[in-house]
């Protein structure tokens, strides 16, 4: 019959409850918001010299899915307005714009994000992964086979996110546990409550990357 | 539940749109941008309640990049709108009545200008006293909100003789209980776009569990032919209800028609919570007896649910909680009223259940109490009183057929069995307290007592192809796919093999909301009647083909063939063209209604629905006692769902029911003016996710197609009452009022000495 699996009260008491979820949002430990001084040191930025006004442009570059873009952007826009409004990948959603959902997660050098918490300046040099990065081709890749497979998702919005959170646990934890998982994807809200079968599809996900 | 009769049905066949879904392809509204789109931004009521001596746009219009800002005198058509009372204006014509409602709309070239002007717009105020608690707008000095009155609707059902039933009770409980104004919070904030194509036509993309009656208001709003709209939906990150109203059709509508240009219109998260409809909060008072043996003889039952500033759903809460008060039990003695009331609370209307996710809190409770008074186990104590074949309900309605719930309590009593044993006495930290309940449910399946019917038409062309045309709005559940599947039986094809055209008010008739479980049972119905249909036409010209009787052949991937000399065979798309060539019909529409009979207004009598779904979950949790926390570790979830043509989706649907109820019964609360976004509104997340052990439990519906009934909202209404109950058996202290959160458990630890016993030995 499926959609069985073991009981988890361990990893409930250590994982993102609904509860734990929203006090870690304002510390920014699920994965959300980029300080911009930490981006800026990681990547050797100085900062402008030039004081920009929020209506003013500046040319940035991004690495996304492989290829280099250079943007011009207002320095208040998020990477989720850019991605979606200004080059068209419309593979990341929007679900609140407010570091809530975890719809708009992208993959910012590796590590899950919100996009929506995240300025575009603040990615700059950055290698971003969308959905759309993950295809092979016309193909689906691994991760998002996997949640085809397992029934992943019904309406498939909260999916993208789901799948970046998957791909990106997967990249630094190759072999999770399902305590692992859990804590993974639980900065992603899932309305439809797709949640087993999503920690199944992780699962699934692991192994075909592993062979 | 073998399925190797059937081709397709009963098996989880890939679903359709999976892989569109996950290639970040534009799909849902708010992915697509018609070029040179405008922007709308709705301006909303600074009041709860205030009468509207003007509005002044002047300053708003000076915004650069504003193109126009429409008021209520700009509708052509009828400024009314809702799907039973029309009590609901597009913008507020001479006052406010709620902090939800809007009184103007801006279209901009930007979404900043837009926002811009809809803070430059002003409006002259003449602020009235405001009401927010439906008992107190039953009062007579009450501030009117409507012109008609506060009480909306009240909705009776009386059967028996309560009273001398009352006076013969071994045991009689009265109770009153409490529920919440719960956000649906579905993933996608709600969204749409349009444009006028090369015709004139204003086609619009919506966001919808509804197009068809979209498209009514949308005529309507405008006043303009039928054919002047197109509805077509987008794909719908979910619904739960509340895309069941008009949210931003009405003004896309209203924009295109006189601006003749692409629209576009997003809600943020702040705007999807503010502005569409909630689940009515409930205040309920139950009073049931029951004999010494545990039978219940007797219920009384008086709700008084909030609709807020209009209707929308209301009336449908409103006599579904009526109907579906007693749970799935055989009383005989019954006196049920619900009365829906306006107030200056944002509306409320259609959310997964209507009303039985709140009637069941209740009866469920009542149960467990019944049980514990007299000593009874609570599963014991609903099979002794649980609906089987033959029960006639509070409506009077006979129980005939497709009667599954006492399926339902055998299947989890070996769990639940398990679980009070072993489970139980598991050794736990002295802090944690452990729990289990059980929870019991019916939900008759589409509209109650009124005509639903739906609509569908498959077509074959002249090389065989099959096409499904079906106006049924999928918004995740998986209703095309169900409906491929079965329309494929009948024409003995792959479901993947048919093409299908879905929710386009253009190229499809109405199938109805997609809503009370209903898509799989009445469009399905109406699904099949149009297949088989075809498919005898088929059968006919192969009987000229083959020269074999009727009765001897079958069909089967695309083609018909001799059952007893399978050899003997001719294609499909040889049949069409001779069939086409002959003036005969390969297009076939089919329909379906429910047989149903209204309900009596003053006692409810009648057959509100031809089928009931039924389940039974039993939910294990865990209790801190020092802290209030409630652990769902495990529910087990049996449903009678007739037939489960797709057995993964029937389990999606019920792993998500469970994760709602998770939410409803232990932390979701909406409070207007409070409530802003996730951030105060919560939700379950991945780590709040119980193991779920589904088991689908199938007492085949004569009426339904292969048997099926439906299982959409079924999957959420025994969770909340199950934990709530297993928190009750935890503290040994009951919780009267939801969501049974963090502060409302702790006072139960503390009432029931748990919290002090723990605190004193650590
Ligand atoms: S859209 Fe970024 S977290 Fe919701
Ligand atoms: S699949 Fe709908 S929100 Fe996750």
């Amino acid at each position: 019959m499926g959609a069985q699996n073991s009981d988890n009260n361990a990893a409930k008491r250590e994982g993102m409850t609904r509860r734990g979820f929203i006090q870690a949002m304002g510390t920014g430990a699920v994965g959300a918001s980029l300080s911009g001084a930490a981006l800026a040191a990681s990547h050797g930025n100085e900062p402008p010299e030039k004081i920009l006004s929020a209506k003013d442009t500046v040319k940035i570059h991004l690495h996304i899915n492989g290829a280099d873009r250079a943007v011009l952007v207002e320095p208040r826009w998020t990477l989720l307005y850019v991605l979606r409004e200004v080059i068209g990948l419309t593979g990341t959603k929007e679900g609140c714009s407010r570091g809530e959902c975890g719809a708009c997660t992208v993959l910012v050098d590796g590590i899950p994000r919100y996009a929506c918490m995240t300025l575009a300046v603040e990615a700059q040099n950055c290698h971003i992964t969308t959905l759309e990065g993950l295809m092979q081709g016309e193909e689906l890749g691994p991760v998002q086979t996997a949640f085809v497979e397992e029934d992943a998702f019904q309406c498939g919005y909260c999916t993208p996110g789901q799948i970046m959170s998957v791909h990106g646990l997967l990249e630094k934890t190759p072999r999770p546990s399902m305590d692992e998982i859990r804590i993974g994807v639980s900065g992603n809200l899932c309305r439809c409550g797709a949640y087993n079968n999503i920690f199944r599809a992780a699962r699934n996900a692991a192994e075909r990357k592993i062979k | 539940m073998s399925n190797d009769r059937y081709h397709t049905v009963g098996k989880s066949i890939l679903r359709r749109g999976a892989k569109e879904r996950l290639t970040g392809n534009p799909i849902f509204c708010a992915d697509m941008e018609p070029e040179n789109a405008l922007y709308l931004k709705a301006v909303r009521s600074r009041h709860p309640h205030a009468g509207i001596l003007g509005i002044d746009v002047s300053s708003a219009m000076s915004v650069p990049g504003v193109v126009q800002v429409f008021t209520a005198k700009d509708i052509p058509g009828k400024n009314l709108m809702g799907i039973i009372n029309k009590d609901q204006p597009l913008l507020a014509e001479d006052k406010v009545r709620s902090l939800a409602d809007p009184v103007a709309l801006v279209a901009a070239r930007t979404p900043g200008a837009a926002d811009l002007a809809a803070a430059a717009v002003s409006v002259d105020y003449d602020p009235l006293p405001a009401v927010f608690d439906p008992e107190e707008a039953m009062a007579q000095d009450a501030p009117q909100i409507h012109a008609k009155g506060n009480v909306m609707v009240q909705k009776k059902v009386c059967r028996g003789d309560v009273t001398a039933a009352f006076d013969k009770a071994h045991t009689i409980i009265e109770k009153t209980y409490r529920t919440s104004a719960i956000e649906h919070t579905y993933l996608e904030p709600d969204a749409g776009i349009g444009f006028p194509d090369e015709d004139g036509t204003l086609v619009i993309y919506a966001s919808t569990q509804n197009p068809h009656y979209d498209h009514k208001e949308v005529v309507s709003l405008l006043g303009v032919e039928d054919h002047a709209v197109r509805i077509i939906q987008a794909a719908t990150g979910g619904g739960f209800g509340s895309k069941l109203d008009m949210n931003v059709q009405g003004f896309i509508g209203l924009a295109l028609y006189h601006l003749k240009q692409p629209v576009r219109y997003v809600y943020t998260r702040e705007e999807a919570f503010l502005a569409t409809a909630k689940r009515h909060p409930f205040v309920i008072h139950m009073k049931t007896g029951a004999d010494e043996t545990g039978r219940i003889t007797a219920m009384q039952m008086k709700a008084v649910c909030n609709t807020g500033a209009y209707g929308s759903y209301g009336i449908a809460v409103a006599s579904r909680a009526a109907v579906h008060a007693t749970g799935p039990y055989a009383i005989d003695n019954v006196n049920l009223e619900c009365t829906a009331v306006y107030t200056n609370h944002p509306f409320c209307g259609a959310m997964r259940g209507f009303g039985t996710p709140q009637m069941a809190l209740a009866h469920e409770s009542q149960m467990d109490l019944h049980a514990r008074a007299l000593n009874m186990d609570p599963l014991e104590i609903r099979v002794l009183n649980g609906v089987k074949k033959g029960t006639v309900t509070a409506t009077g309605q006979v129980l005939t057929d497709s009667v599954g719930f006492q399926d339902c309590l055998t299947a989890v009593q070996p769990e639940y069995e398990k679980a009070m044993k072993g489970w139980l006495s598991e050794p736990t930290p002295a802090y944690i307290r452990r729990g289990v309940g059980i929870g019991g449910m019916w939900y008759g399946i589409g509209n109650t007592g009124v005509q639903n019917p739906s609509t569908a038409r498959v077509a074959m062309d002249r090389e065989g192809q099959v096409t499904l045309f079906t106006g049924c709005a999928d918004i995740g559940q998986g209703s095309t796919t169900v409906l491929s599947q079965i329309a494929g039986e009948a024409l003995g094809l792959d479901a993947m093999d048919i093409h299908v055209v879905v929710a386009d008010t253009k190229y499809t008739t109405n199938a109805g909301a997609t809503s009370a479980s209903r898509q799989t049972y009445i469009s399905g119905n109406a699904v099949k009647q149009a297949a088989d249909k075809l498919a005898d036409v088929l059968l006919t010209e192969a009987v000229n083909y083959l020269k074999i009787r009727k009765s001897d052949l079958r069909l089967e991937n695309g083609r018909v063939f001799d059952s007893r000399h399978p050899e003997k065979q001719v294609a499909f798309s040889r049949l069409a063209p001779r069939i086409l060539d002959k003036g005969g019909e390969l297009s076939w529409q089919g329909y379906f209604d429910p047989e149903t009979v209204p309900l009596h207004p003053d006692t409810g009598e009648g057959i509100p629905y031809s089928t009931y779904a039924f389940a039974c979950h039993a939910a294990c949790v865990e209790v801190d006692v020092l802290t209030g926390e409630t652990s769902v570790c495990r529910v087990i979830a049996a449903h009678d769902v007739g037939k489960a043509i797709h057995p993964e989706n029937v389990i999606g649907q019920i792993c998500g029911g469970v994760a709602m109820g998770v939410g409803f019964a232990l932390m979701e609360e909406f409070v207007p003016g409070e409530t802003i976004s996730m951030n105060d509104y919560h939700i379950p997340t991945a780590a709040d996710m119980p193991c779920v052990i589904p088991i689908i439990v199938e007492a085949s519906e004569p009426s339904g197609p292969f048997g099926a009934k439906g299982v959409g909202e079924p999957a959420l209404i025994p969770t909340a009452p199950a934990i709530i109950n297993a928190v009750t058996h935890a503290l040994g202290k009951r919780i009267y009022a939801l969501p049974a959160s963090l502060e409302r458990v702790l006072d139960a630890s503390i009432a029931s000495g748990h919290f002090n016993n723990c605190y004193q030995e650590s």
